[in-house]
């Protein structure tokens, strides 16, 4: 399983996974473009995750709107799938309608590593960290409200490690992506004390969650 | 852009895909089969993680 899109799919040519044979199964309203496996899932392998990525990457510029699916997400026969579609279709549109004409880009912010002061006492330690937080809190939002200010939806992460300052991930319309990541070049100049790096366009997978569309 | 960081950057985009590939995308609850125990899953994701951490460091100490 590669990635849902609107009905009819345009099955782009090439091989999946182990070389598997890419089709489209009709699920309602929405199509899934697949391949036949004999195991219900295959290997996560750097080869057969690079594969999954390729076919979606193909999927995307064939169709007008994808929601690529999550690596292993595997259904026993074209059945299975229809029935699990059938419960959460009116999702799937919409996230499809949502994505359509967008890209993501991936953004990651690390801040350098910082000198660790010796505290004086327990409070003024507790101090410290709290004003830390606040300080990434701010510069997160700072890099973030231009960037998500230019998408149509964005994700975050903030602070999940001491040096990660964002994580995030933005999506972005097609003829939006030359602004978009020229503004991140702005924000590189502007915070050359930070590592700030983009990554995309890749297809919405951060915007194709079960949640998409909720 | 240096060869270095232009090889991290590399770097950095093959986790990022990993990334995305392995923890986001459509998942219809209930219904996934994993064939890979959980747990490699979940190592590897973590691996990734880790790893998209550490690159970026390197990335971010190579000389521009």
């Amino acid at each position: 399983m590669y990635a849902f899109v609107e009905a009819p799919a345009s099955v782009p040519a090439g091989a999946g996974i182990d070389a598997a044979a890419i089709e489209a199964v009709v699920a309602g309203g929405v199509d899934a473009v697949v391949s036949r496996h004999d195991s219900a899932a295959p290997e996560a392998t750097e080869a057969a995750i690079v594969a999954h990525a390729r076919v979606v990457d193909a999927i995307a510029a064939a169709n007008g709107a994808v929601l690529p699916a999550r690596f292993a997400g595997g259904y026993a026969d074209a059945d299975a799938l229809r029935a699990a579609v059938s419960e959460r279709e009116s999702e799937l549109s919409a996230a499809l309608a949502r994505v359509r004409g967008c890209v993501e880009l991936g953004v990651r912010a690390l801040v350098p590593a910082g000198e660790r002061v010796a505290a004086e006492s327990g409070a003024a330690y507790m101090q410290a960290r709290l004003e830390r937080r606040r300080e990434t809190e701010r510069l997160a939002e700072e890099l973030h409200a231009p960037l998500a200010a230019l998408a149509r939806d964005a994700t975050q992460t903030v602070g999940a490690t001491e040096r990660l300052l964002l994580s995030a991930a933005y999506l972005v319309p097609e003829e939006a992506v030359a602004e978009f990541r020229e503004l991140v070049a702005r924000l590189e100049e502007a915070h050359p004390e930070l590592g700030i790096v983009c990554t995309g366009p890749w297809p919405p997978y951060s915007f194709a969650t079960a949640e998409a569309g909720s | 852009m240096t060869s270095s960081s232009a090889a991290a950057q590399q770097d950095v985009t093959l986790l990022e895909l990993v990334d995305r590939v392995l923890n986001k995308g459509v998942v219809l609850t209930g219904d996934v089969t994993l064939s890979v125990a959980d747990v490699d899953l979940v190592y590897v994701g973590l691996r990734v993680l880790l790893a998209s951490v550490g690159t970026l460091e390197q990335l971010e100490s190579a000389p521009r």
